[in-house]
């Protein structure tokens, strides 16, 4: 589903040079729940960018889905993103002034669709995500369980390939948090791909497998490690 | 998507009331200022009488002094000769028959005596003229019509009214075979017209061309009888003599000569037929300048006589800079509007929206506030348009009409994309990477 082969990513400033991404490779098959940990620093963000298409990375060769993703144009790369890709983000993300209904609308929206189909995929979302009675309440009037609820109802309407999620429990209490890896694994057991960034070994151990980054670079695919200086041993 | 992005930026245009009330206020103000400004020009240059604009002709002829030529009017340095011409001329003109109407005409002040019980006399505005006038202007009657040829030529009494002046002399009533005193003698009406109100006195370009037409219409042919002296300039440049007789042989000009010709053609051969009388005349010591007759259409005499004024296009054009202005300014408010924005506009990269797709939701937004504040500024320039036609003028013939409605609306449009192009351009170049924290 996703395969990173040596990719590079320099963050350059007037004074120095950050190798954010270094000899970064990683193969995640489709159907995986691959959880990313890591320090803080250690790439986390940046590979999720890169992954998510929403920045370019400076060498290396990524495919995702079969398809080489390395070099595109800014239109191909937002027809992937709104084809292929759904994200939830940590702080949710919603657009403040949309209702649940617009706000799972959006990605839709830009795919195209009829409006017929638009509303059967957004009532359908919405109801898997048990927030069917709350179509037309702003995020402002929901709790942050279930906004976060709403960005994953956002993404089921999509029905993407590759759910890439940051922290997606972060900034919520320890039941909202089981909830949302409830719904996690339930979209995961339908098929859907999912890379999960976190910080929660909880949370990680939903996955089927865990990925340690520290310093731009994969330094345990299989189990994490016990210290970071074994880890550094590692990776060198 | 259209309507999506409409609907979006209407959700965005209410989130901050304030902050859209300033930026469509800017845009009325600029749209109210250029759009009174063109209009005011659109009116004057527009054809006061289509389709016969290039029809109708104003006759000149040079009878001026030999030794120096008529001055030149400020800020026309064409009119180098006299812009009427004498009675005598006139009336020998009116003996051709190679136009297909014609009139010599001009405007004298007349007391007319309504019946005592209605009114008090008044000294009025009255045109003399030939039949031939009404049909060569276009004048729209709503009851009879003009007097016949035979009424030019023995100088009858009859007389056409205003409907305004027939609203005052017969409350409105068909008035046609009721009698009415002017001056000493009683008139017979035989036209009252419908509310006329040309955008210019196009009749009468050499006086106050944005006054009034006069109410009362009567036979030219009436001027040596009742020695009728014309109300507005007389240009001579040697003595009239002593009696009215004499004035009427004279060569002082204040007379106005028009004629309607069928063709380009017809317009050449009347011109010869003018140089010839001219030639003629020259025998008997007249016309003593070289030849310069011209025969001008009206449109080219508008010109010619200032109607659009330099004065007039330089406003209308600074108005459209004033608005261009107004629109700059208010991109930087519609920058930081937008850059504040940057992280939802992230979101919705990341969902799948191409930078052209943000780029038209945000001009969309702009445009919605040109709209709006091109229809605001459209009402306010109505009120400002009434205040300058007020200030030229009694009756104000300023107005918006269609095509001046459809400018406005281009304009708006035009300030709304000038104002919100960068801001737009730089709102969809947000590297969505940056904004959000993924």
């Amino acid at each position: 589903m996703l395969r990173m082969k040596n990719i590079r990513k320099i963050y350059r400033t007037e004074l120095v040079e950050t190798h954010a991404l270094e000899d970064f490779s990683l193969n995640v098959d489709a159907g995986e729940f691959v959880a990313i940990m890591g320090p803080s620093g250690s790439g986390k963000t940046t590979f999720l960018n890169v992954a998510g298409l929403l920045d370019v990375f400076d060498g290396g060769v990524y495919e995702l889905d079969d398809k080489d993703v390395s070099r595109l144009s800014d239109r191909e790369m937002s027809h992937i993103r709104n084809q292929k890709i759904g994200f939830i983000f940590q702080s949710f993300n919603l657009i403040p002034d949309l209702d649940l209904f617009d706000n799972v609308d959006v990605p839709l929206r830009y795919r195209g669709l009829p409006a017929g189909e638009r509303k059967t995929r957004i009532e359908k979302a919405a109801e898997m995500v048990g927030l069917s009675s709350r179509l037309h309440h702003l995020p402002s009037q929901m709790s942050g369980g279930q906004q976060q609820r709403v960005a994953i109802a956002r993404v089921l309407a999509a029905d993407p390939k590759l759910i890439l999620a940051d922290e997606p429990t972060g900034n919520l209490d320890s039941l909202m948090a089981r909830e949302i890896m409830d719904l996690l694994d339930e979209i995961n057991q339908r098929g859907t791909t999912i890379v999960m960034v976190t910080h929660s070994p909880e949370c990680a151990a939903r996955a089927s497998r865990e990925i340690h980054l520290f310093d731009g670079r994969v330094i345990d695919v299989d189990r994490p490690p016990a210290l970071f200086g074994g880890a550094l041993k590692s990776a060198k | 998507m259209l309507l999506y992005n409409v609907r979006i930026a209407l959700k965005s245009l209410r989130r901050n009331p304030v902050l859209t009330a300033v930026i469509i206020g800017g845009i009325a103000l600029g749209i109210c200022a250029s759009t009174t400004f063109t209009t005011v020009r659109h009116m004057f240059a527009r054809d006061p009488l289509p389709g016969k604009s290039d029809k109708l002709f104003y006759v000149r002829m040079d009878n001026w002094d030999p030794h120096t030529p008529y001055p030149a009017q400020q800020g026309n340095s064409a009119a180098t000769i006299p812009p009427q011409i004498s009675y005598r001329d006139a009336m020998a003109l009116m003996r051709s028959n190679l136009p297909l109407r014609q009139s010599a005409a001009f405007g004298a002040m007349m007391t007319v005596y309504p019946d005592p019980r209605v009114a008090r006399p008044s000294s009025e505005a009255v045109r003399l003229c030939f039949s031939d006038f009404f049909t060569m202007f276009d004048v729209p009657f709503a009851y009879g019509g003009p007097w016949d040829h035979r009424a030019d030529a023995k100088g009858e009494q009859v007389v056409v009214l205003d409907d305004a002046m027939n609203q005052k002399l017969f409350g409105g009533a068909n008035s046609v075979g009721k009698r009415v005193r002017i001056e000493d003698r009683v008139f017979t009406v035989v036209g009252v017209l419908k509310p006329w109100r040309p955008f210019i006195r196009l009749y009468d370009l050499n006086g106050n061309f944005v006054a009034e037409p006069e109410p009362v219409y009567v036979p030219f042919s009436l001027t040596p009888a009742m020695k009728i002296r014309t109300s507005g300039n007389s240009d001579g440049w040697k003595s009239a003599g002593n009696t009215f007789e004499d004035f009427l042989n004279s060569d002082v000009d204040w007379v106005q000569f028009w004629v309607e010709l069928r063709s380009p053609a017809d317009a050449a051969q009347y011109h010869r037929f003018v140089d010839g009388y001219v030639l003629e005349e020259k025998k008997h010591g007249r016309f003593e300048r070289p030849l310069a007759n011209r025969v001008t259409s009206l449109y080219d005499l508008m010109n010619e006589f200032g109607v659009i004024t330099p004065q007039v296009t330089a406003m209308a054009a600074i108005s459209v800079l004033f608005l261009a202005i107004c629109a700059l300014n208010l991109t930087g408010l519609l920058l930081g509007k937008f850059l504040a924005r940057a992280p939802e506009v992230s979101v919705r990269r990341a969902l799948g929206a191409t930078r052209i797709d943000v780029f038209l939701q945000h001009i969309t937004e702009c445009e919605l506030v040109g709209l709006a504040g091109g229809i605001i500024g459209m009402l306010l320039s109505i009120g400002a348009m009434r205040l300058i036609g007020k200030l030229i003028t009694a009756t104000s013939v300023i107005a918006l009409d269609g095509e001046m409605i459809l400018a406005a609306l281009f304009l708006s449009l035009g300030a709304g994309l000038l104002a919100g192009l960068y801001p737009a351009w730089r709102i969809c170049s947000v590297q969505p990477a940056v904004q959000l924290k993924i």
